[in-house]
């Protein structure tokens, strides 16, 4: 397989020529990866370009930077690849691709759970931290107003990161993901009782200690 | 359901429309949530930046690379190195404790002289074999005897 034909439609814009819908019928994730499987490299690439943006997302949510979000990323989609003969469609694909994400993240907080994060402040790029770009003041905004919306960014990363593991896990997956309890049960390998009840935990836990944010 | 709720992800029925009216508790708990979500909502995530295709692109071509990995490679893996290891050392270890090897301590070979006690399972097992090898020599002796007679007696 050629890695320039693969990834040759990357762009900013990318786009693959693989087809997830011929005559009317679509194509699962599992039924594309079952395409990978066979050796259709338009199908694996199609893959990369619907779950590029919602895994940088996901990990840069679960790790303490955006370079670290996307060499965790990139690694998820590798280990897609490594994995694509050996891949069963017992599973959605999503729930597959969660978890080999999940654990990536868990054990990348593990390694670096002692690491004091960067914090940076810079006019041009998004903010490592909060993910958002501090553009000059206008009018209507100040720079201590800045300053408050980035201290609030930093606030709900901190409360969020310091919930216990799965609830943490969970709430990015529910709220920033959206996936409903069903998927997120099957990533965390729990009931969906369990999730619900797992979830109301959490935002309970970030309802009581925003409270001064809000 | 609450969370569910204040993030619009499900739909205000009427009956909890109704109940929120008439529960303060509840209602100021859903307000709660409401802000909460609403507070989430502003944690943005960037976007994946230009260099990351490029640099998937690379790692993909690094995997491609690789020559492919058959069943002798787990061979070469530090892991399954250092598990044989463990495993020698515990056989070691078993057999010279178990006085299994010639220099098993006194110790050992008194108990499984011990364990060889008649009206043990072992013992008994033994005794059999033992006689078993006496009856079959007894057979042997008769038929010596008898090829004797044969030669003293032709």
């Amino acid at each position: 397989m050629e890695a320039g034909a693969l990834m040759a439609a990357m762009g900013p814009h990318p786009a693959s020529s693989f087809q997830p819908a011929v005559a009317g019928e679509a194509y699962t994730d599992a039924e594309v990866m079952l395409r990978v499987k066979a050796g259709d490299e338009s199908a694996f690439d199609y893959l990369v370009q619907k779950y590029r943006r919602p895994l940088v997302s996901f990990m840069y949510r679960m790790a303490r930077n955006t370079a670290a979000a996307e060499d965790l990323a990139q690694e998820v989609f590798l280990r897609v690849y490594r994995s694509r003969q050996t891949y069963e469609a017992s599973a959605k694909f999503t729930t597959w691709l969660y978890r080999i994400a999940t654990n990536l993240a868990v054990n990348h907080a593990r390694d670096t759970r002692h690491e004091r994060p960067e914090v940076t402040v810079s006019l041009d790029e998004p903010d490592e931290e909060t993910g958002t770009t501090l553009d000059v003041p206008d009018s209507k905004s100040t720079a201590e107003e800045f300053l408050v919306r980035r201290e609030r960014m930093l606030a709900i990363r901190a409360k969020v990161e310091a919930l216990p593991e799965r609830q943490k896990l969970a709430v990015i997956m529910h709220k920033y993901q959206q996936m409903d309890y069903k998927q997120i049960a099957d990533v965390l390998k729990l009931s969906e009782s369990a999730t619900k009840s797992l979830l109301f935990r959490a935002y309970e836990t970030l309802r009581e200690q925003l409270k001064e944010f809000v | 359901m609450m969370p569910d709720l204040a993030s619009g992800l499900m739909e205000v029925t009427p009956g909890i429309r109704s109940h929120l009216a008439g529960c303060v508790a509840c209602a100021g708990k859903m307000e709660g949530f409401r802000q909460t979500m609403a507070l989430l909502d502003e944690w943005k995530a960037p976007e994946p930046s230009p260099y990351f295709d490029v640099r998937l692109q690379a790692r993909l071509r690094e995997e491609m690379a690789k020559p492919q990995a058959g069943w002798l490679s787990w061979f070469r893996r530090p892991v399954l190195a250092a598990a044989l290891t463990v495993l020698l050392g515990v056989g070691v270890g078993l057999f010279f404790t178990k006085g299994g090897g010639r220099y098993g301590s006194a110790d050992n070979v008194v108990a499984v002289i011990d364990s060889t006690e008649p009206g043990s399972a072992v013992g008994d097992l033994q005794a059999l074999e033992k006689n078993h090898d006496l009856y079959a020599d007894f057979d042997l002796l008769d038929d010596l005897e008898v090829q004797h007679d044969v030669v003293a007696n032709p």
